[in-house]
């Protein structure tokens, strides 16, 4: 349970992130320009998205092979415009905080850039209030985008067997969110990296999805988090069958 | 069920999640599940499922958050199979 200070804390980097929104948002998509990424069908990818997104909390869930993964997806889901409108379409993210702490600057972004800090693999509490937090702003209709997998797969693909059940509490903690799965990958893109090859273009998809358990607790958690892996993974297994008949 | 089958067990449930096999081979009540023995956290979720499989119990996630050394599984199990007075 979050302290009224947690919540108020909340509401203000909510409230100064949206402020900030489109110096935010054009300053990381001038960076990601410079360095040469691109998205391809952009326009296809955000109508997608905003057909399929609605009113209401989502949960994002995508596969995760870079340290700006979540910076590509917001950039390609959405126009920076778009956001002064649909606050709750500039996502929040749970960042490790170990990687978020490498500097002040780093430090800011993740504030206006909406970050909840996690420590991976921390204890429980920490673990816990993370998760409150996350309850927390989806409540009030924000939106988040987690990585399922916990933190970068380290096999290149969505990894199928060593993935967190975090986003299953998530989804038993806020039953009216809408589970929205993005495949988002580099086409050159191997294996894990810190950052995409310079010039990468990327291949962004959205898809819907609707898991539901006949579980409870932990086992819930489980079961809810190996379907929309499993969905990501399906979405993987598609690319790549489309990139082979491309050859 | 005695606390030294119930540690018995618990270690045989937790020996595949194991990283940290020197740490695991001197295991006590003491012996922190993450911290010492390098099982990942998430695989945490699937120890405790599988307590509730081999014991018959139920863990709610606030139990389930309190587990962090063997001897703290322990005396959850006990306290979940002790019959009720």
């Amino acid at each position: 349970m979050l302290s009224g200070a947690q919540r108020i804390g909340l509401r203000v980097q909510e409230l100064i992130s949206q402020i900030g929104v489109l110096l935010t948002y054009y300053s990381l998509e001038g960076w990601l320009r410079f360095m040469g990424y691109r998205v391809r069908d952009i326009a296809r990818v955000r109508a997608e998205f905003a057909a399929a997104a609605g009113r209401g909390p989502l949960l994002v869930c995508a596969n995760h092979l870079t340290l700006i993964d979540s910076l590509i997806i917001q950039w390609a889901l959405t126009p920076g415009w778009r956001l002064l409108a649909r606050p709750d379409w500039f996502f929040w993210n749970l960042p490790d905080k170990y990687n978020m702490s490498v500097n002040v600057w780093i430090r800011l972004l993740g504030y206006f850039g909406k970050c909840v800090l996690v420590r991976r693999k921390g204890p429980p509490e920490e673990v816990r209030l993370s998760l409150d937090k996350v309850k927390y702003l989806m409540g009030r209709g924000q939106s988040v985008l987690v990585f399922p997998e916990g933190g970068r797969s380290r096999i290149g693909r969505v990894d199928t067997e060593n993935f967190m059940y975090g986003v299953g509490r998530m989804l038993q903690d806020v039953p009216n969110a809408r589970v929205l799965c993005v495949f988002a990958r580099g086409v050159g893109q191997r294996v894990y990296t810190n950052y995409p090859r310079r010039g990468e273009s990327f291949f962004v998809r959205v898809e819907t999805m609707t898991p539901t358990t006949r579980h409870q607790g932990l086992r819930a958690d489980r079961d809810l988090a190996t379907q929309i892996i499993r969905h990501l993974s399906e979405m993987e297994q598609e690319y790549f069958a489309h990139a082979a008949l491309d050859r | 069920m005695d606390s030294t089958t119930a540690f018995s067990k618990v270690v045989g449930i937790i020996k595949p999640f194991v990283k940290n096999t020197t740490a695991f081979s001197e295991a006590n009540d003491g012996t922190r599940i993450i911290e010492d023995l390098g099982v990942n956290s998430a695989r945490l979720v699937d120890i405790i499922l599988a307590f509730e499989d081999e014991f018959g119990i139920e863990v709610d996630d606030d139990s389930a958050d309190k587990v962090r050394t063997l001897g703290d599984a322990v005396q959850m199990i006990l306290q979940k199979t002790a019959p009720a007075h």
